[in-house]
């Protein structure tokens, strides 16, 4: 029970804090920052360990005639974990990166809050709770989105808020009916709506789709997230690359699991359809990324792609695509902010953003190309990386699911991922030009960049040639829904 | 004594800010004094209140009864204090004390010199005193007198400003209040031909009897009394006076006319379809359709154009056609659930609306900058008063643990329950056209660099009445419980009739 | 239809308070003019004290005074007329306050007419944050 206030306060006391201090300490700043994300981290942790020994962790309040409770199970455990760990690397790679830039103290404040709603979102133990945290991320990851507080980021930040808020405004409808339809919103206790069949539900998934959809960038409500990617590298890489748009997904698979049962799901017209949204969506996120010149705007197109490999492991109702979809989302989580760091690495150093001035990068920064390099193999799905086992588990899971199309599908998509990304890689160790200005992979503030990005990748690594490391979480997951 | 104060009580509630009114007019040059018994005033009618409050809870449903002057009905003035009058009486006095603790000492600036400050005060409490009265009173004709009094007050409040807008303002919300009283006095004598009653309990009876013999006066009844509360209470599209009264009015008059005066005559509607007219005869004229879909219109069409407004106040003055929508729609939805949400839903504007008016006063008051493109910084410089705008935003938006989302759910679970999809659908768009008319106040005040002028917080008495109200929005939405009790039961009141 | 007539004949207050209740309403939409708006007021507030008082009268009845009256007089109901006096009262301070708004308008613009209101409103207040239509 203190793990789980500990993870849950921890962000948003030493938000506080951030907010209080005098902005001008910057060093005391960021030792408040580390000291209460290793806070985060620690709760994380211990929640993590006392659900998988079986403990059973509740906080429960009454809103009015609303139940509101935070309980952990295995499937938010995972979120809660992948989240609260890369935002350590995120806060360090953050100390480098914004050193010298402008309103620190509000990103630092935002960063910090935000942490506390995303553990919230992953530890809500039912639907007015995920409601709660799930609108919460939006208004507290709206600042670091604003960040540079320029006109094309103000634009940006409006076109955020009013997708993410319509979204939940259909969620708030979603769960609204589930409530008047199940009885209760509750996650522990099987699925809510198992009880029986009833006409409406197409409509109530669809709903349900749509608010956490947003979130999860599925297509065609991803517009949002290419525009984000105006915000500092940093919060592209941890919340539009993984906590902001996998509490979409994480939802998603709630609503798979917790509120309609893989049982009910399979009656179902739309969710029979569910699948091959999520197959377009992977397929013309990154058709669309190929043609994106600036690098992080392509990254994002691959994102919304990826995002919906997830989604399509959830929705093959089959135990073995579960296992690929939590694979999936540690190893993807892992290497896709290890991605974002080395653009963002890339762009502070030489200036470098669109693909087309990438000629030479490698020569001048011979690590962090190195380690672009072998997270492009992690987004493939080659094999010494962590994201080959998720690749693998899905394809299996989608055959054994009886949809054997949508494998074909992830085929194609590894494939197209190759396309995206190997000739910039091909291109940035081609010596064509040396990018000016001159630059050098030293220094006190490069150090605390590159660390993180370099200890990322040895993760994405470990988990290829280990995969039994993260096994008993996945497996978790599985026995608590099968 | 304490026998004599209890049998008296529902009386107290109305006549301690009417008597303590009358008083203040000498005292004009001891402005100091004024203020002080100003607030005396409502802080009695807020005990007043609670008291009555609990005395109701302890008699268990059964309303507490008061004949004036001992006459007991059909003859004499009946006032009825149920669960619905004690939510109402709670959230007049409730909202009035923090509004006239803003009043002190800040008034100067905006209205002149005491005498005209003292004439504010004496207008506030006859406000006060007869919104009290609304929620109390069981009689057509007292009912009547209580518009009256509320209409002339606001007027007086919308004149105080000594711009000329001020009263052009006044003088068309003059006339068409008058309109509206006079649509709503054609109806109560329709009533009155009807059934020889001025009782509405009385009334009511006899209209379920004898309404099938007169259906053409009957529907002409209907009509005039919607039409005339329908003006007063700025329902879409009867709205028009009201952007251009509540945005040029002195702040703290500003809060009270768009957080309660508003609000009566919308209880005075409510408590005409349902306990003169009856949800029989409702539902035979499909009143309860037109109400939802003059909310759901409201809702949408209030929201647009708060959307467009560039003035801070006159936004938030459309925004209250918008939240009146909402409350519309829920006593059209004719069941438990949304009249639940309806009379929810009316505390937390009440709250939130005083906040938001009173901290866009604050703000007014600071930077003399009424265009929210011109309030950059402001968040800045006064932290305090734009934290309560940003807490009355997020209950206004309707974020969980916010006053306003459990009036907004049950709303939500009230228009599903009545099977109708339009209302939900316009609840949930009015949310997110919320957020986005007032977000952007809220980035512009806090992320847009702060010009380099000093401006800061208002005074003392300013900053108490902001936290008050801010603690009230995020306290109610922590623990809406024994409120959401008292709505239920209120709600319950209401659908006896139905 | 026949029957409408001689019913509406013999019920003529009320057929005159509709017709003056629409003449009132008429006028306090239309009218630019301000003391026109207050005239078109105070004749559909007329029209609503017509209806009351006509309502509790009785034809051939005598007013409610018990020294007066003999026993078996048909005393008229004096409700309606008792509760009129203070919809008059009403209705004069509603008056009065807006006669009391025309003068201060008037002094303001120079004129009681609401489209010339309109076009003057600029010049004379200027750009003070109360611009906006």
């Amino acid at each position: 029970m203190l793990a789980l206030v500990l993870a849950l306060s921890s962000g948003a006391v030493g938000g506080l804090l951030v907010a209080v201090l005098p902005a001008a300490r910057s060093r005391l700043r960021n030792l408040v920052v580390l000291f209460f994300t290793v806070g985060g981290i620690l709760g994380s942790w211990q929640v993590a360990r006392l659900v998988w020994a079986g403990e059973r962790l509740r906080l429960a309040g009454q809103l009015g005639g609303l139940s509101f409770s935070l309980e952990p199970d295995p499937l938010g455990v995972i979120f809660g974990l992948i989240a609260s760990t890369l935002w350590l690397f995120t806060v360090v790679y953050s100390f480098g990166y914004m050193a010298g830039k402008a309103h620190q103290r509000p990103y630092y404040s935002f960063l910090l809050l935000a942490f506390s709603v995303t553990l919230g979102v992953a530890f809500s133990g039912n639907l007015v709770a995920l409601y709660l945290f799930y609108e919460l991320l939006t208004l507290t990851t709206y600042p670091l989105v604003i960040q540079e507080r320029s006109e094309e980021a103000l634009r940006a930040g409006t076109k955020y808020l009013l997708y993410n808020l319509a979204g939940a405004a259909v969620l708030l409808l979603a769960i609204v009916l589930t409530a008047v339809w199940g009885g209760r919103l509750d996650f522990a206790g099987g699925p809510i709506l198992a009880g029986g069949f009833k006409i409406g539900l197409n409509w109530l998934l669809f709903l349900f789709t749509v608010g956490f959809g947003v979130k999860a960038a599925l297509m065609p409500l991803h517009r949002w997230l290419p525009a984000a990617m105006v915000a500092p590298t940093p919060v592209s890489a941890l919340l539009h690359a993984v906590a902001v748009v996998y509490a979409g997904v994480y939802g998603l698979l709630r609503v798979v699991y917790s509120v309609f049962g893989t049982g009910l799901l399979a009656e179902l017209g739309v969710g029979a359809l569910l699948p091959w949204v999520a197959a377009g969506t992977i397929l013309a996120g990154i058709i669309v990324a190929l043609r994106q010149d600036e690098l992080k705007r392509r990254l994002a197109y691959q994102t919304i792609s990826h995002l919906s490999y997830i989604l399509l492991g959830a929705i093959t109702l089959h135990p073995w695509g579960l296992a690929g979809a939590v694979l999936q989302m540690i190893g993807y989580a892992v290497l896709k902010t290890a991605f974002f760091f080395c653009v963002g690495l890339i762009a502070e150093q030489t200036g470098v953003t669109r693909v087309s001035r990438m000629g030479g990068v490698g020569r001048v920064l011979p690590k962090t190309m190195a380690a672009f390099a072998v997270t492009t193999m992690g987004m493939i799905g080659m094999l010494p990386l962590g994201t080959f086992w998720g690749k693998y588990y899905l394809l299996q899971g989608s055959v054994a699911g009886g949809k054997w199309p949508l494998a074909v599908v992830l085929v194609v998509s590894g494939f197209l991922n190759a396309v995206c990304f190997i000739p910039v890689v091909v291109k940035a160790f081609r010596a064509e030009r040396t990018p000016s200005p001159a630059p050098e992979e030293g220094g006190v503030r490069v150090a605390l960049m590159l660390a993180p990005t370099l200890l990322l990748v040895v993760i994405g690594l470990g988990m290829g040639l280990f995969p039994g490391l993260v096994w008993p979480g996945v497996q978790a997951v599985v026995d608590w829904f099968f | 004594m304490t026998a004599l104060l209890r049998a008296n009580l529902p009386v107290l509630v109305v006549i301690a800010p009417l008597f303590i009114a009358f008083i203040l007019t000498p005292l004009a040059r001891r402005i100091r004094l004024v203020e002080t018994l100003a607030f005396l005033a409502t802080v009695l009618g807020l005990g007043a209140a609670g008291h009555l409050a609990t005395v109701v809870f302890a008699r268990r449903g059964s309303p507490f009864i008061y004949q004036l002057g001992g006459w007991p009905p059909p003859w004499g003035i009946e006032l009825v204090a149920g669960n619905l009058g004690v939510i109402f009486a709670l959230v007049v006095t409730g909202v009035s004390v923090p509004v006239v603790l803003f009043a002190r000492g800040n008034l100067t600036a905006e209205v002149g010199d005491t005498g005209r400050v003292t004439r504010f005060y004496v207008l506030y409490l006859l406000l006060v005193g007869a919104l009290a009265g609304m929620a109390v009173t069981n009689d057509l004709f007292n009912i009547y007198v209580l518009v009256e009094v509320v209409t002339l007050s606001c007027c007086g409040l919308v004149s105080a400003r000594r711009h000329p807008r001020a009263a052009e303002a006044a003088f068309t919300y003059l006339i068409l209040a008058t309109l509206g009283s006079a649509f709503v006095l054609g109806g109560i004598g329709l009533i009155y031909m009807l059934t020889g009653h001025l009782n509405m309990g009385f009334a009511g009876q006899e209209l379920g009897r004898v309404w099938p013999d007169y259906p053409h006066t009957v529907l002409l009844a209907v009509s005039f009394v919607i039409i005339g509360f329908g003006v007063k209470a700025a329902v879409f599209p009867l709205h028009v006076w009201l952007p251009d009264a509540h945005a040029t009015a002195p702040s703290p008059a500003s809060a009270i006319l768009s957080g309660l005066a508003v609000k009566g005559y919308l209880l005075c509607l409510l408590k005409f379809l349902y306990g003169v007219f009856g949800g029989v005869l409702l539902r035979e004229l499909a009143v309860h359709r037109i109400l939802t879909l003059l909310g759901v219109a409201g809702i949408i069409a209030g929201s647009l154009l708060a959307l467009t407004q560039e003035e801070l106040k006159r936004r938030l003055a459309y925004s209250t056609v918008a939240q009146v929508g909402y409350l519309v729609l829920g006593g059209g939805l004719l069941n438990a659930t949304g009249l639940t949400g309806a009379l929810f839903y009316l505390a937390s504007h009440a709250v939130i609306k005083a906040t938001l008016f009173l901290a866009a006063g604050a703000i007014q008051a600071a930077t003399g900058k009424s265009r929210i493109r011109e309030l950059a910084g402001v968040g800045r410089k006064m932290p305090l008063t734009m934290a309560a705008f940003t807490i009355g935003s997020c209950g206004l938006i309707g974020l969980p643990l916010f006053f306003g989302f459990i009036g907004k759910w049950y709303l939500l679970v009230g228009s599903l329950e009545a099977g109708m999809i339009l209302p939900v659908v316009a609840i949930l768009a009015g949310s997110v056209l919320c957020a986005a008319y007032l977000l952007p106040v809220i980035r512009t005040a806090y992320f847009r660099p702060a010009p380099a002028v000093a401006w800061r917080d208002p005074g003392r008495p300013q900053k108490l009445a902001l936290l008050l109200l801010a603690t009230a929005v995020v306290v109610l939405g922590v623990r809406p419980g024994p409120f959401l009790e008292l709505a239920r039961k209120a709600a319950a009141e209401l659908m006896a009739f139905v | 239809m026949n029957e409408l007539w001689p019913r509406l004949l013999v019920n003529y207050p009320y057929l005159a308070a509709a017709i003056l209740f629409v003449i009132g309403t008429f006028t306090v939409l239309t009218h630019p003019n301000l003391f026109k708006k207050l005239l078109g007021i105070n004749i559909m507030e007329s029209a609503i004290f017509l209806t009351f008082v006509a309502s509790g009268n009785i034809r051939g009845g005598v007013a409610p005074i018990r020294a007066t009256a003999n026993a078996e007089a048909v005393y008229i109901n004096p409700l309606p007329s008792a509760l009129m006096l203070t919809g008059i009262v009403v209705s004069v301070s509603v008056t009065a306050f807006a006669l009391a708004l025309i003068v201060r308008l008037y002094r303001v613009y120079g004129t009681t007419d609401l489209r010339r209101i309109v076009v003057r409103r600029k010049e004379v207040t200027g750009d003070d944050g109360f611009a906006q239509g």
